[in-house]
């Protein structure tokens, strides 16, 4: 296979950089890990000293800095780039770069224009109304004029009153912002005025750019995922079924996610669970193959209480959860599908190699988070050392993790205090509800800070949690 | 003791010429040395018989050496005169000019700048019986005769600020203003408010001051001298210097010297020869009126002849100009007479002209500046276009003139109320129709399927695709790209050190980001090619004046050739685009300085088109009536090409000049493009107050009435259309037509 000749450089860091070096070692190509200083005693470092000896690891002084990489990437001779998902993986110019520098290196993901046009969110929106692809109700293009953009709030509060939405709402956010900056809410068309002016001028401040976008807010809504996968061809993308991410933290990250976005066999919704899924799949791959897509993405929705899908973005990478898709898809008929070995395959030109047809799901998946925070107390990071990690190996659980089990490991303050994915799969909805339970009750998580106090992990927000999984 | 006197005196005649000729003519002052010395000696010993015979002899020997050494002065022989402590300085002027005087301004250390002389002086003529006292305002830069506080004569911009001041109060009583240049250039202060900042705008209000202003030159080096040099007649002491740079500010440019080397002297002397700075040179090129004889060797505050003769000139120049705009013909005819006469021989003190002006004299006075400069400075350019061109192109502005009048003068008045009636009835009409519709419209509302809008209707507004006119948009991709955008490589942000930029990808940063650091918001010097094809719209620019060629006035050794260079580098002429165009179909004058042609300094050439600009904006009013409120709205949407918002985007900085241009008066707008050497080059000649031996004077005053001959515009067009982010390094295969860019980073700066 003429893909075993590359050498793929892992961009990234912890788990994700793990389950590459995996899935490199799977395909029979060589990689090449980087590293911090403080990542210095982390999995992906040991895992790659294992697996490829010192040769393959080099250290960096930041995961952010593309000069560094590509440096990197020319030295170790490597012929491709991983991002994982987080620092580069959807930066469109990173990407452009990669495919575009005098020595052109393959960028696993999608090519950069598709990320720069899926990146967009007005691009995204108004792709998806020109198929007819359900959208938050609200504007798709940036308002400049006041008078225009009272109108879309008015009738936007009108349109919900309609809909016996019984306290409407109304978001205001700057076309140009992205990641939380610069959004509010509007309970009162009295009040929009002068919270419009007042992201407009924010937008001015901070985007130089005074177009706002005005939406529906939807509140009570379950967050459902669609993941796409498509060869370079961009012809013909399939997906690996839905996930439901509605369990999240106050931050709203991610805690809990399963696979398949809803269970209608077990569960009562008060909509057809079915046919919604049916459509956000049918919508996802229409709109896969009008831009090419050409590797693998989520298509994010949120499903109102009465069964009305929106979409809301797409993402262009790999994402964390997608163990939990590959562990209830089935390639004909075949377990053990590796969506990220499928994704560096595909990336480096080969065709998929099956259809639609070939891809069948079968049980309930369900993937922890497991993180040191405290839940109590607005999931606030904890910082410290962990002493003790180990779990009961069960056939029906994947464990990922960066974290030693027969070491102490101190988790670094630089990023996130994430320590594993735990993946749990059972023939149906109950069973595996109860395996996650068994498994949360037999897992052993201690440690202790520099002062003393124990280790705070959401093992019990999770819990907690596993009783509502699927439902709405 | 008178004897004493007199011997001291030669003795210190003996040490100025020594001091003069630097070395030079030696056996000549070993001549006169040793005369004196025997003198002395014999003195002591007291074997002279008649001292006053011999010191008479002595005297006229010094006379003849002097004589017959002023034939063999060099330019640089003059600039060691003029910087002589001995040398004549504007006190003593007032004291043997002027019948009185007042220091006003505070007086030596107490003044804010005691480099700055102010004074009100009279002059006092006799007409048959009566005694006249005609007050002048006198400014000038004093040097004291070495005096330290004095700063030999470099004018801070404050004392430029105070000079201007006077003027202005000469100005509101109305009486002529006299100025005597004694600089060797301004002191170099680059904070608030800036040296060269103050000059401009000395000459910016000296252009249009409404009293006469007579200049006279002993020591004018470059934008010092400017600063109170604008007048209607310019004298110049027959042993000064006025040069656009000193001979050693000239030779460290020539020489390439760094900071703290010294120019060799015969580089010096040779650069005093070219760079044309003596009377007779000044005369021959216009650059000044009238020459005032002085003795040999320069006048020494002794030299009473000399002032007499100086005051005489003074009178006659002031005279002229009062004369000259009176219009009351006699008088002229009289001023012609007296045109014959030796200045030492007349006697104008007993004639009498009122130095006052009636209004339109003063305007007339004021007309006569400004064509007089303009004169200058076109002489200093050249203009190749072929006679026929250049009488069709003042045709063609006679015609534009009319065609103003009547289309803005006369038709828009009345346009513009036709248009608020137009606006009053449709108002009317609008509020009658509601009236009459809204019964109607409320039984079609009532009726199944009626017209007014339903609640389905407003869901299909708010969830399908809206009409949005994406074409006039540049979505974040520009219409030129720099060829530095083409090369694989990372630029490190000179701010890297302090705010800890990382490096940026050369195609991203002066591609998309257009030349901005996305970490700090630094501006990598980008193009002037940029500014002009993604500021303004497409296709709107059409250049003017492109003919007007950067000369050599000063026949500069080598001037030529670099000129020659720069033109073919760079595809221009001169350093000064001047076009016509529009930012979102807002009619816009614009001159651009263009830095790829030696440095982007301001010469003749570079500045003579400018006061053109205004006369056109004038010919062409630019409306800045109909803009959208939003200039910069559809020219892009979220999809801003800097993320976190960084940097500009396309409509952010179009969005700058629109506001810049719409909402100020006058509408003109100059865009200074900088490149990293073009920077380098400006500060470096900053420091030197100078603009490097080409055009003169240093910057022509605005609001000149005369039209700049119009050229046949030059339609730049629109560049094929570059999707850049689309463009990576390997395919942005389009050369750029108007020229190669040095490939400077911020490495090397």
């Amino acid at each position: 296979m003429q893909t075993k000749d590359h050498k793929v450089l892992v961009a990234n860091r912890g788990e994700i950089a793990i389950r590459i070096v995996q899935a490199c070692r799977k395909l029979g190509l060589a990689f090449t890990c980087v590293y911090t200083a403080e990542d210095a005693a982390s999995g992906h470092v040991r895992i790659a000293r294992e697996l490829g000896g010192d040769k393959s690891l080099c250290r960096v002084s930041s995961y952010h800095d593309a000069n560094e990489l590509m440096a990197v990437a020319d030295d170790a001779g490597a012929t491709a780039v991983h991002p994982g998902y987080g620092f580069f993986a959807e930066d469109y110019r990173f990407a452009r770069r990669v495919s575009q520098r005098d020595r052109k290196l393959i960028f696993i993901g999608p090519s950069w224009r598709v990320i720069r046009e899926l990146g967009d969110k007005i691009n995204t929106k108004r792709l998806a109304r020109s198929l007819g692809v359900p959208t938050v109700p609200g504007s798709d293009r940036p308002i400049y004029d006041e008078m225009e953009a009272e109108k879309v709030a008015q009738s936007l509060f009108e349109f919900q009153e309609q809909q016996g939405i019984r306290k409407p709402l109304v978001l205001v956010k700057a076309s140009a912002g992205g990641g939380g900056m610069g959004i509010e809410e509007v309970y009162d068309i009295d009040l929009f005025r002068s919270v419009y002016r007042r992201i407009r001028n924010y937008a001015l401040r901070q985007f130089k750019d005074e177009g706002v976008l005005i939406e529906q807010r939807i509140r009570d809504f379950n967050h459902l995922e669609v993941q796409v996968v498509s060869d370079r061809s961009g012809r013909n993308p399939v997906h690996f079924g839905t996930r439901n991410c509605s369990i999240q933290s106050t931050g709203l990250q991610k805690r809990v996610e399963i696979a398949p976005g809803f269970d209608p066999s077990s569960i009562e919704y008060g909509f057809d669970a079915a046919q919604v899924l049916r459509d956000i799949t049918n919508h996802s791959l229409a709109m896969a193959r009008k831009v090419g897509y050409d590797n693998v993405g989520t298509w994010e929705w949120i499903v109102t209480r009465d069964g009305r899908p929106f979409l809301m973005e797409v993402n262009t990478r790999i994402q964390v959860e997608n163990g939990v898709s590959a562990t209830i898809a089935r390639v004909r008929g075949q377990k053990g599908v590796d969506l990220i070995a499928e994704q560096i395959r595909i990336g480096l030109g080969e065709p998929l190699g099956y259809g639609q047809e070939d891809i069948t799901f079968e049980g309930v998946g369900v993937e922890y988070r497991l993180i040191a925070e405290d839940p109590d107390n607005r999931f606030t990071p904890w910082v410290g050392r962990v002493d003790g990690f180990g779990w009961p190996e069960r056939p029906w659980l994947a464990m990922h993790t960066h974290v030693p089990s027969d070491d102490p490991y101190d988790i670094p303050t630089e990023f996130d205090p994430n320590l594993a994915l735990a993946i749990i799969w059972g023939k149906d909805l109950a069973e595996a509800r109860e395996r996650g339970v068994e498994f949360l009750d037999t897992l052993v998580l201690e440690g202790a800070n520099n002062a003393g106090e124990p280790l705070r992990s959401n093992v019990r927000f999770l819990r907690d949690n596993t009783g509502r999984i699927l439902k709405f | 003791m008178d004897t004493e006197k007199r011997t001291q005196h030669l003795a210190e005649r003996l040490g100025y010429i020594r001091d003069v000729f630097g070395g030079k003519h030696n056996e000549n002052i070993a001549l006169l040395e040793s005369k004196l010395q025997e003198f002395n000696l014999r003195l002591s010993e007291g074997s002279i018989s008649d001292e006053n015979a011999a010191l008479t002899t002595l005297e006229d020997l010094f006379d003849f050496v002097e004589r017959k050494l002023e034939a063999e002065l060099t330019p640089m022989d003059k600039v060691r005169i003029v910087r002589h402590p001995q040398r004549i300085c504007l006190r003593d002027i007032l004291e043997n000019v002027y019948d009185n005087f007042t220091e006003i301004g505070g007086k030596d250390e107490h003044s804010i700048d005691p480099s700055m002389l102010i004074a009100r002086a009279y002059i006092t003529r006799r007409s048959g019986k009566k005694t006249i006292n005609q007050p002048v305002l006198v400014i000038g830069q004093e040097k004291g005769h070495g005096e330290e506080f004095r700063n030999g004569g470099s004018v801070k911009p404050w004392g430029n600020a105070k000079a201007l001041q006077y003027m202005k109060v000469a100005e509101t009583e109305g009486i002529p203003i006299h100025t005597y240049v004694f600089t060797p250039g301004s002191y170099p202060v680059e904070d608030y408010p800036g040296a060269a900042q103050q000059i401009a705008r000395n000459l910016y209000e000296m252009a249009g001051l409404r009293v006469p202003v007579i200049a006279v030159f002993s020591e004018g080096g470059s934008g010092g001298a400017e600063a109170i040099g604008l007048a209607d007649r310019r004298l110049m002491l027959s042993h000064g210097y006025y040069s656009v740079i000193s001979p050693e500010g000239g030779a460290a440019i020539e020489g390439r010297l760094r900071q703290g080397q010294r120019a060799a002297p015969e580089l010096i002397e040779k650069c005093a020869q070219q760079l044309r700075i003596t009377a007779e040179d000044n005369l021959r090129m216009g650059y000044i009126d009238h020459v005032v004889t002085e003795p040999p060797l320069g006048a020494r505050p002794y030299h009473y002849d000399f002032f007499r003769g100086l005051r005489q000139e003074i009178i006659r120049a002031t005279d002229e100009v009062i004369l000259g705009v009176k219009g009351f013909a006699p008088f002229r005819a009289m001023v012609l007479r007296r045109r014959r006469g030796k200045a030492e021989t007349m006697d104008l003190d007993n004639m009498y002209v009122r130095w006052s002006l009636s209004a339109s004299a003063k305007d007339r006075l004021v007309g006569r500046r400004h064509r007089k400069f303009n004169r200058l400075a076109r002489n200093a350019a050249r203009d190749r276009r072929p006679v026929l061109r250049k009488l069709s192109n003042m045709g063609w502005d006679a015609w534009w003139d009319i065609y103003s009048y009547f289309k803005y003068d006369l038709l828009r008045k009345h346009q513009q109320k036709i248009a608020y009636l137009v606006e009053e009835v449709e108002a009317e009409a609008q509020v009658l129709m509601e009236k009459v519709a809204a019964p109607w419209r409320k039984i079609t509302c009532a009726l199944p399927g009626g017209s007014c809008q339903s609640s389905e209707e407003t869901e299909r507004e708010l969830t399908t695709l809206s009409d949005w006119d994406e074409e006039g948009q540049r979505n974040g991709n520009w219409s030129y790209v720099s060829p530095r955008a083409k090369e694989d490589r990372a630029i490190t942000c000179p701010n890297a050190a302090t705010h800890g930029c990382l490096d940026l990808w050369a195609p991203d940063l002066f591609g998309e980001f257009a030349g901005v650091c996305t970490y700090c918001g630094h501006h990598f010097p980008m193009e002037y090619q940029w500014y002009l094809h993604n500021v303004f719209d497409e296709g709107s620019i059409f250049e003017f004046n492109a003919e007007i060629e950067a000369g050599n006035p000063l026949g500069f050794e080598g001037f030529d050739v670099k000129l020659e260079q720069a033109k073919k580098q760079t595809g221009l002429k001169s350093g000064c685009v001047t076009f016509e165009a529009r930012i979102d179909n807002v009619k816009l004058v614009v001159a651009m300085l263009v830095a790829p042609f030696r440095g982007g300094s301001v010469g003749a050439a570079e500045a003579l088109p400018l006061p053109g600009l205004r006369a056109r904006h004038r010919r062409h009013p630019h409306p800045g009536r109909h803009q959208r409120r939003h200039p910069d709205a559809p020219l892009h949407h979220g999809r801003a090409p800097l993320h976190r918002g960084r940097g500009p985007v396309p409509g952010a900085v179009r969005h700058q000049f629109v506001r810049r241009a719409a909402g100020q008066l006058p509408r003109l707008l100059a865009l200074p493009v900088l490149h990293p050497f073009g920077q380098h080059r400006l500060r470096r000649a900053g420091r030197h107050q100078g603009d490097h031996g080409r055009g003169h004077p240093a910057g022509l005053p605005p609001g000149l009435s005369r039209p700049v001959a119009r050229a046949h515009p030059r339609h730049l067009g629109p560049p094929r259309r570059a999707r850049q982010p689309e463009a990576g390094p390997s395919d942005h295969g389009r050369p750029q037509p108007l020229l190669p860019v040095a490939r400077a980073t911020a490495r090397n700066r």
